[in-house]
């Protein structure tokens, strides 16, 4: 597959970023720094130490991570909707001799370049402001995760942008299945306070092995390939339904 | 090796029960500027996108510059502009970006679309504002600058799916004589619903209905063929209603409609105006003149006067 178009339009996503990204930083570092401060710092005393941890601690790894999947998911969403249905942007790609999946090959790349971005200046900022610390060889581990995982919520825009045709959905579909995934994951509680019944089921979804396995990649070090390749698959399966559902959606 | 720019066989496509193009033929000649008619909801859009490899037909074949749409899509691309309806800019580029664009989708070197799009950008009248968003341009140089795009890569066939809907007439008359002026070099397929543009810009003119094609020729041949009848506009005095009643008896009158002092009379042929004349002696009138069909007429006895939705 020649993908010239992939790259064409992702540098054009990467211009118009470049030039809004310190208004960018500054809404993507608010969210999850109050979250931090509020839970981390507010509710530390009351909940003392989760798995060994401070609660501050416990709960920064997860906060990147969110940061980073969310702004991978929301750039892809919004930014698939908008070009397909405000700006009509998708149609005069269409019309030039690319194919439907460079599009979708470079709208999940802009995703996942803005969740690794926007994931680090997070990162950067809770490890200023924060007695969080973690060793530097870990963060390789780390990235193990988070370039699949923002790879997956990348993916999953993709899919309800090319599917939802009115905004109020999208934001519906991200009150009711985007977030409530991530905040059963395991970002700001142990997965052994579920009853043992459920806990099967939750560790089978993907967000738990990312958000999971990316803790315990940051804090320790320890890289459970298991929750890598369920990732990686996750990832692959909604790439290739992506671009399926995708293509099929500009056939209508 | 077909010689036309465009040909479309038997061009099918459905849609659940709806029938969007039946069977439609079609050739346009390679250089000319063919422009396509018809009231809403009947088929332009649909036929425009399989034409532009945007969608797939549901039979039949079509071939862009001998290359069949099924099966060299990104050849076609490669070779194709398109204007569509909606500007489709990017907001969030300027104008040479917007330009800059188009050129990388199109796999074009840097040094080959820069000298390009300067080229395009002053053509347009567009240069002193290339680093301008497309959102604090007027609609004529919005509509200007999405022509530009679609001739960045140097199309062999253009589309221009209404280009100057919207527009005033200055920007409306802008946009024809930059189509006039690519007359020769290039394919031109317009889909109007202004007539005067379609009358004013194409060598030829096809009116479809229902999915179907309908009528096919030049302007004038379009016209010849609405009906062998003949209307004469005759002005009077005074007295209309009599001079009408008088006419209407008359075995070579077809139809008569009066409209204050004026009278608009059918005639089976040119040469029963002879008759009329000789009727009319001696009567007020200030003025007979031929009224001249226009494309308009033509389009409305061939799809109907009534509303589309």
């Amino acid at each position: 597959m020649i993908l010239h178009g992939s790259l064409a339009i992702w540098i054009r996503d990467m211009q118009v970023l470049r030039r809004a990204i310190f208004s960018e930083l500054v809404a993507v570092v608010a969210y999850p720094l109050t979250i931090y401060l509020a839970f981390g710092i507010g509710m530390q005393g009351y909940i003392g130490a989760v798995e060994g941890s401070p609660y501050g601690l416990f709960i920064a790894p997860g906060l990147i991570t969110m940061t980073a999947v969310n702004a991978a998911y929301n750039e892809s969403v919004w930014s698939l909707w908008f070009h397909r249905r405000v700006q009509f942007t998708v149609e005069s790609y269409r019309v030039t001799p690319i194919s439907v999946s460079e599009i979708i090959i470079a709208k999940i790349c802009t995703g996942f370049t803005h969740g690794i971005i926007k994931g680090c200046a997070v990162g950067l900022v809770i490890f200023a402001i924060t007695p969080f610390r973690f060793p530097l060889e870990h963060l390789l581990s780390y990235l193990v995760f988070l370039i699949p995982g923002s790879a997956l919520f990348s993916c999953a825009g993709v899919i309800s942008g090319t599917v939802m045709d009115k905004p109020e959905t999208i934001g519906k579909v991200e009150a009711v299945l985007v977030m409530p995934l991530i905040f059963m994951s395991g970002l700001f509680f142990p997965l052994s306070s579920y009853p043992a019944a459920v806990i099967p089921w939750v560790r089978a979804l993907p967000t738990t092995a990312l958000f999971e396995g990316a803790r315990r990649a940051l804090v320790s070090g320890d890289m459970s390939l298991m929750y890598v390749l369920q990732v990686s698959l996750s990832a692959l399966v909604l790439f290739a339904l992506a671009v399926g559902i995708f293509r099929r959606k500009m056939a209508e | 090796m077909p010689t036309a720019a465009i040909i479309a066989r038997s061009l099918t496509k459905q849609y659940a029960a709806l029938t969007a193009l039946n069977s439609f033929d079609l050739e346009v000649a390679q250089g000319s500027i063919f422009g396509l008619l018809g009231p809403n909801g009947a088929g332009k859009t649909t036929l425009i996108r399989i034409l532009t490899t945007l969608m797939r037909q549901s039979s039949g074949e079509v071939f862009i510059q001998g290359l069949d749409t099924r099966t060299a899509g990104r050849q076609i691309r490669s070779m194709i502009g398109v204007v569509s309806q909606e500007n489709s800019l990017d907001r969030y580029l300027t104008a040479r970006e917007n330009l800059v664009l188009h050129a990388r989708l199109h796999g074009m070197d840097k040094q080959l679309y820069s000298r390009r799009i300067d080229e395009l950008l002053e053509l347009m009248g567009l240069a002193g504002r290339q680093k301008d968003f497309p959102d604090t341009f007027s609609g004529g140089m919005q509509r200007r600058l999405v022509v530009a795009r679609a001739l960045v890569h140097q199309p062999q066939v253009l589309f221009l799916d209404e280009p100057t809907t919207g527009l005033d007439p200055q920007s409306r008359r802008a946009v024809w004589d930059y189509v006039r002026s690519l007359a020769g070099s290039m394919t031109i397929f317009l889909t109007t619903h202004y007539l005067e543009e379609a009358e004013q810009l194409c060598d030829r003119i096809a009116i479809m209905d229902h999915g179907r094609l309908i009528a096919l020729g030049s302007t004038q041949e379009l016209k010849d063929r609405l009906s062998g009848t003949t209307v004469y506009e005759i002005e009077f005095e005074r007295n209309v209603a009599s001079y009408a009643a008088l006419l209407k008896a008359m075995a070579c009158v077809r139809t008569i409609d009066a409209k204050d002092n004026l009278l608009h009379v059918t005639l089976e042929c040119w040469e029963c105006l002879s008759e009329i004349v000789t009727a009319l002696n001696g009567a007020p009138v200030r003025r007979i003149s031929l009224k001249e069909r226009t494309l308009e007429d033509v389009f409305i006895s061939l799809t109907g006067a009534g509303v589309r939705e």
